[in-house]
């Protein structure tokens, strides 16, 4: 029972950070066509620039975890500007942005690496301390992952569906020259979604340098686990999106308890190539 | 696709290829020569299922790394002699495509991306935990090196070695060229370009595509078989970023409708790199100017390189007129 608990919790803080990783993915996709194979890099670097001011500057974590969405947020725009526009476009924009961003990967990666270098470093946690949860003890900080995760997916959501930039978003999404005649800036809105989904990938990556070290090639498990995420719930639906999170999370939990850490990965490809067998548009996928 | 002019400039090429040992005694430059090759595989047919029939596979390099390891484990742990290894990479690396064509026939756009790409790492992680058979992290050396009778490839600088290398990039270009110019090649563009048009004359668009990623997972196979017994090396590095993403500037440089046009971009590129690394500071940053170049034509120069050199001639013929 105790270990079933346990596995459950578990569970929780790995669904919260593939949900973080994956509605930033979504986002870009579902207004951009775009997938962004920087995802992974971009939380790297918010990962770095939380470690420098918070550690190397001294100015605390708090601050840190900001400059880091911050900075985040700022490159991911710029590889809007620099690597995806010049391609809206083409014909094969879908192959090329996903050669551009993963050549944008390559160019973060190793541009930290010479910056950075490769000695390992860790973020202290934000909030210090332990939490008991369905008799589990875990870390305050992850705690905090787990409440913060899903609030916010409700902001995110609700800024989509209220406000009229979020919903400006979505508009570009369904028909980027109706939303033209409409009076939205369509590259502006580009350019946020784009601003968006980096900052929650540079927040993410800030948050998880408490838990695991801060390298350069830190996102790409978090990143080709939230390919499974996308794969599982389909690109198109936030809901969706986080849904499959949390299932994947929670799968991953108990392969890990029932198989161990070896087979886990090999597992969950094999469920995703079944579940592309039959539901080529994800488990929650509609259409 | 290949009119007189260029066939000449391509016999030309490999005689020229055929003598530089004789002229380049340096067991260095022969090596570089030798990585060129086994990236001029890579490269011309991750080709043949990217550029002619138009499936996003972010995978290729999964099919060398399959073919390393097999060639790796039938070699050291099974004593099998490393010239049958060698091929045996390219058995195992074409049934690890059939397997992953199934679901990637039936799937479309970003999902095909995203499978092939994970599968890259399902492989990895596979590699990672089977520490006793593959040597882990850590990966498998002192693999057997390629005997001919009683000669050692081991001696003579890497001249056996080179040969080997061109002998298996002449014949993984013969195959392209045969297979590029059959009907079933052609049956590739026609459903890469009209993909509804090519299914209603009667295309399986998903038997070609799975028949394309098979066939060009062979040659690749064998190249990372080769790859292991030359360096007499294993290492899960081949599954990273770092080699697909050099690979894939290959193709993209080179041109995506050509056969030749990645054979000459791995030559070129792969001792551009070396020539980089070689420079202080470099080691890292020579990724990084690749990324760029690979972004520069791809925002410049779409159809790659070759074409672009192609393109320069025409305006000239046509000034004439």
């Amino acid at each position: 029972m105790e270990a079933l608990l346990a596995t459950l919790v578990s569970g929780l803080v790995l669904g919260s950070l593939y949900a973080l990783m994956s509605s930033g993915l979504s986002v870009v996709w579902t207004t951009l066509g775009v997938f962004n194979f920087s995802h992974g890099a971009l939380m790297m670097v918010g990962a770095f620039v939380a470690w420098t001011v918070s550690e190397v500057l001294g100015l605390g974590p708090v601050v840190g975890i900001l400059s880091g969405t911050l900075a985040a947020g700022l490159v991911g725009i710029v590889i809007e500007r620099l690597l995806v526009r010049p391609f809206y476009s083409n014909r094969n924009m879908l192959l090329i942005t996903a050669m551009t961003t993963l050549a944008a990967m390559v160019i973060l990666e190793r541009g930290a690496q010479m910056i950075w270098g490769a000695r390992l470093k860790q973020l202290p946690h934000l909030v210090p301390g332990e939490v008991r949860i369905l008799g589990t003890t875990i870390s305050a900080h992850e705690a905090l992952l787990i409440v913060l995760a899903p609030l916010i997916l409700v902001a995110l959501w609700r800024f989509t569906v209220t406000t009229n930039r979020g919903r400006s978003l979505r508009a570009v999404g369904q028909n980027q020259d109706s939303a033209a005649l409409l009076g939205i800036d369509v590259p502006v809105a580009f350019a946020l979604a784009f601003g968006i989904s980096a900052a929650l990938a540079g927040l993410t990556g800030a948050l998880l340098g408490s838990i695991r070290f801060v390298t350069p090639t830190m996102g790409s498990e978090p990143l080709t686990k939230a390919m499974i995420v996308v794969i599982f719930g389909g690109l198109g639906n936030l809901g969706a999106t986080a849904g499959a999170a949390y299932l994947i999370g929670f799968i991953e939990a108990f392969l890990i308890l029932g198989l161990g850490l070896y087979w886990t990965p090999f597992v969950l490809f094999l469920l995703m190539i079944l579940v592309l067998l039959f539901r080529p548009n994800g488990v929650f996928g509609g259409k | 696709m290949a009119n007189k002019p260029q066939l000449l400039a391509i016999v030309a090429l490999f005689a020229a290829l055929a003598v530089v040992p004789l002229f380049v005694t340096d067991s260095y430059i022969r090596h570089l020569f030798i990585i060129a090759f086994v990236y001029a595989v890579i490269a011309s047919n991750w080709n043949l299922s990217l550029g002619h029939c138009g499936v996003f596979n972010f995978g290729h390099l999964t099919f060398f790394g399959i073919g390393v390891y097999t060639a790796a484990i039938a070699s050291k742990t099974f004593g099998i002699n490393p010239w049958i290894a060698m091929l045996l990479g390219g058995g195992t690396a074409a049934m690890s495509a059939l397997l992953l064509a199934a679901p990637v026939a039936r799937l479309k756009g970003i999902y095909v991306v995203l499978v092939t790409f994970a599968f890259t790492q399902l492989v990895l992680q596979l590699v990672l935990s089977q520490s006793q058979i593959t040597g882990g992290a850590e990966g498998m050396v002192r693999l057997p090196f390629l005997e001919l009778g009683s000669y050692s490839f081991l001696k003579d600088f890497k001249f056996g070695y080179y040969y080997v290398g061109l002998v298996l990039l002449a014949f993984s270009c013969l195959f392209l060229a045969f297979v590029s110019n059959s009907s079933f090649g052609k049956s590739l563009k026609a459903v890469r370009d009209a993909e509804d048009y090519a299914a209603a004359r009667g295309i399986s668009v998903a038997r070609q595509r799975i028949l394309a990623l098979t066939l060009s997972a062979i040659f690749t196979g064998i190249a990372g078989g080769f790859y292991a017994i030359y360096l007499r090396v294993a290492s899960p590095e081949v599954f990273g970023f770092g080699t697909l993403s050099l690979a894939l500037s290959m193709v993209l440089i080179g041109g995506v409708n050509t056969v030749f046009g990645p054979v000459l971009a791995a030559l070129v590129l792969t001792f551009a790199t070396e020539a980089m690394a070689g420079l202080q500071g470099f080691e890292d940053a020579r990724f990084i100017v690749i990324a760029v170049a690979m972004i520069l034509v791809l925002r410049l120069a779409p159809e790659g390189l070759v074409d672009l050199l192609g393109r320069l001639r025409l305006p000239a013929s046509k000034a004439r007129t």
